[in-house]
């Protein structure tokens, strides 16, 4: 197997909780509770690969993504770029990363500044990452980006509040861009902006990995999208990865029993008649995660082993990674 | 005998240099029981008709020409006095964000006491009875200890459920839903449609489902309206336009979809975005995004013509049509 680009091990993060409530709750002495936001989450990301990685609200997705980009520090565990480690290095030190990894941001009303014309936003990032560039070269980089993410070039003087959600994405790509980086986080880049729209900007990013070989982590919740850009995926649920799994094997034979309901609850065109494995009950808050396997409170397989022991992460027949105890014990439905 | 017919219905915008109109000549009807959805991106107009329809449009907007009848009542002629006998009562509205919905200082409780006792002379212990029936109705556990929680206690799926209970408590004749879903995870969105279906049938409630999600469409709703730029440009039975869409509009729109495609294959995206209000082309409002467009679509509006399938308003429909009835013809002198 070839080395991976980025190696994530065991990772946690935990956020210390606040003091809710009343102001007089500040004198009990009791402190917060800590919020597990992600519980020793093993993967790899390789190279010119769609990492999808889907789930719930709270299951830690994003907070994933700022741990490998470097945006928030990890409370255990380490990140690995090419075989070096980087959560630990100094600002200084992470700068020739940050050039490598780039993000977008789920929603482009807020991820630019709406103060600074599109020359301004994309010169910033040129002048930064190139400071010998001179005048004529960054201009003719932002022409070049522009032209690539189908933008007109006359639009540079233009402020970010002046474009439709769409072509405020493809800003924000070109921005991505505009470092030539080798590797992409995109953090829901299509749930604010409208169907048709949201085909024109997953066009642009598929494009874009072939012209340049780029290695996407894709976080969403939207399966149909996944089921059409991904090489493998990652399903997590409340800070633990459930499932790990290449397109074709997660959606042919699902394993782990939230990977199986989160895909029966996908509307669908042809499911008019409404009988989907349901499942009860929603994603419990992080405070108050189980002591065993996360999904215990609502899984339809439990039983006394889950609520008692966490299960890891084994590897199956079809070369998929699934962390369950059902599956193991062989009592899963096929 | 239709319970809600909207004829030739136009809302316009009075701005203070001029006049703008968002809904041009909407018609259609609900029959009592009957599921309808509104499908569109922002921008079409769906969400303004559901406001148009209980009179909650906003200065500057108002309805410029045309006549809701709920009832042998013209909606559109009645005073605010009147108003308040049919808002709530016999037509109820759901929106999109439960959180801005729900009172944030009043429990549970409180709100929905507050919403029966404002339509009905009730004692409160009876109005509460009431409303922890319709808390359990909308399979809420635990309701009565619900009843006494504020809304940021509850988790987002159990928010729209209150929200759903509230709207259900006077019995409504019609449902209005604003993208009820879409601020939910897939798992919960499943059960929400589920109970919103359920919840229909069972009391015999018609609903109108705004969405701009053809996969929740399928799921819920009998009838379906596609709305562009202000004006309805198909509308039949979910299914046939699903199958079989006719509108070159909602044939990007469905094909735009990720399912549509193959895996890793450029998706079809419709070109170019959603005319904004004051913008809308002359002509055919989709024509400079058709792939069909002639010079005819430029200037001149289609009517609705029933294709077989669905009522669609496009030129390219009407000559395909023109001509297979040419065909018939000449077999029938044959």
């Amino acid at each position: 197997m070839t080395k991976p680009l980025i190696a994530l091990q065991q990772i946690e993060k935990s956020f210390r909780g606040k003091r809710r409530g009343h102001w007089f709750n500040w004198l009990k002495p009791s402190p917060g509770q800590d919020i597990h936001a992600l519980n020793g989450v093993t993967l790899t990301v390789h190279s010119g690969e769609t990492l999808c990685l889907v789930g719930e609200t709270g299951c830690g997705k994003s907070t994933l993504a700022r741990v490998l980009m470097g945006l928030v520090e990890p409370s255990a565990g380490e990140v690995h770029y090419r075989g070096k480690r980087i959560d630990q290095l100094s600002e200084q030190e992470r700068m020739p990363y940050r050039r490598q990894m780039q993000m977008v941001f789920q929603n482009p009303y807020a991820s630019l500044n709406p103060r600074m014309t599109v020359y301004q936003i994309l010169a910033e990032a040129i002048k930064l990452h190139h400071p010998s560039y001179g005048r004529q070269q960054v201009q003719d980089s932002i022409n070049e980006l522009l032209t690539s993410v189908g933008l007109p070039l006359d639009i540079q003087d233009r402020l970010p509040g002046e474009f439709s959600g769409g072509q405020r994405q493809r800003i924000a790509i070109a921005r991505a861009l505009s470092v030539e980086p080798e590797f992409i986080v995109a953090d829901e880049p299509l749930a604010a902006l409208d169907v048709s729209v949201q085909a024109q900007v997953l066009n642009l990013l598929m494009d874009k990995q072939q012209e340049r070989g780029l290695t996407y982590l894709f976080i969403t919740h939207d399966l149909a999208v996944v089921e059409h850009i991904a090489s493998r995926v990652v399903v997590m649920y409340l800070g633990r990865i459930c499932e790990i799994a290449s397109r074709e094997s997660l959606f042919s034979q699902p394993q782990h029993p939230y990977t199986q309901a989160l895909l029966a609850s996908i509307p669908r065109l042809d499911s008019l008649d409404n009988a989907p494995l349901q499942l009860e009950g929603e994603v419990p808050p992080p405070t108050s995660k189980p002591s065993g396997c996360s999904f215990c409170q609502r899984c339809p397989l439990v039983n006394q082993r889950c609520y008692e022991e966490v299960p890891r992460l084994l590897p199956q027949r079809n070369g998929s990674m699934v962390a369950c105890h059902a599956v193991e014990e062989g009592r899963a439905w096929k | 005998m239709a319970l809600l017919t909207v004829e030739h219905l136009q809302v316009d915008f009075r701005l203070r240099q001029q006049t703008l109109t968002a809904l041009y000549d909407i018609s259609f009807t609900l029959s009592p029981g009957e599921r309808l959805a509104i499908v569109g991106e922002s921008g079409a107009g769906k969400s303004l008709l559901g406001y148009a329809i209980v009179n909650l449009l906003r200065q500057p907007g108002y309805i410029s020409a045309g006549a809701i009848h709920f009832h042998e009542q013209n909606l559109t002629k009645l005073g605010s006095r009147q108003w308040q006998q049919i808002r709530g009562k016999k037509i109820a509205m759901i929106f999109q964000d439960p959180m801005v919905t729900l009172n944030p200082v009043l429990t549970v409780g409180e709100q929905m006491v507050e919403a029966i006792r404002a339509h009905q002379k009730i004692s409160a212990q009876a109005a509460k009875q009431l409303a922890i029936h319709k808390l359990s109705q909308v399979k809420i556990s635990a309701a009565e200890q619900r009843f006494e929680q504020y809304p940021h206690e509850l988790s987002g799926g159990m928010r729209q459920r209150v929200v759903i209970a509230i709207a259900m408590l006077l019995n409504p004749e019609i449902l209005i839903a604003d993208e009820p879903t879409t601020a939910l995870d897939v798992t919960i969105q499943a059960q929400i449609l589920h109970l919103l279906k359920q919840l229909c049938e069972e009391q015999g409630v018609a609903l109108i489902l705004i969405t701009h999600d053809f996969g929740v469409v399928s799921r819920i709703a009998e009838r379906t309206l596609v709305m562009y730029a202000g004006r309805i440009v198909e509308r039949g039975p979910t299914l046939e336009i699903i199958n079989d869409p006719q509108h070159p509009y909602t044939q990007g729109l469905l094909n735009a979809l990720p399912q549509m495609a193959l895996a890793g294959q450029r998706l079809n995206q419709i070109p170019g975005h959603m005319p904004s209000l004051g913008e809308h082309p002359s002509g055919c409002a989709f024509h400079p995004r058709c792939p069909y467009a002639t010079e005819k679509c430029r200037w001149q509006r289609p009517r609705p013509i029933y294709s077989g399938i669905s009522t669609v308003a496009c030129f390219a429909i009407e000559e395909l049509l023109a001509e297979t009835n040419l065909e018939e013809g000449d077999d029938n002198h044959d």
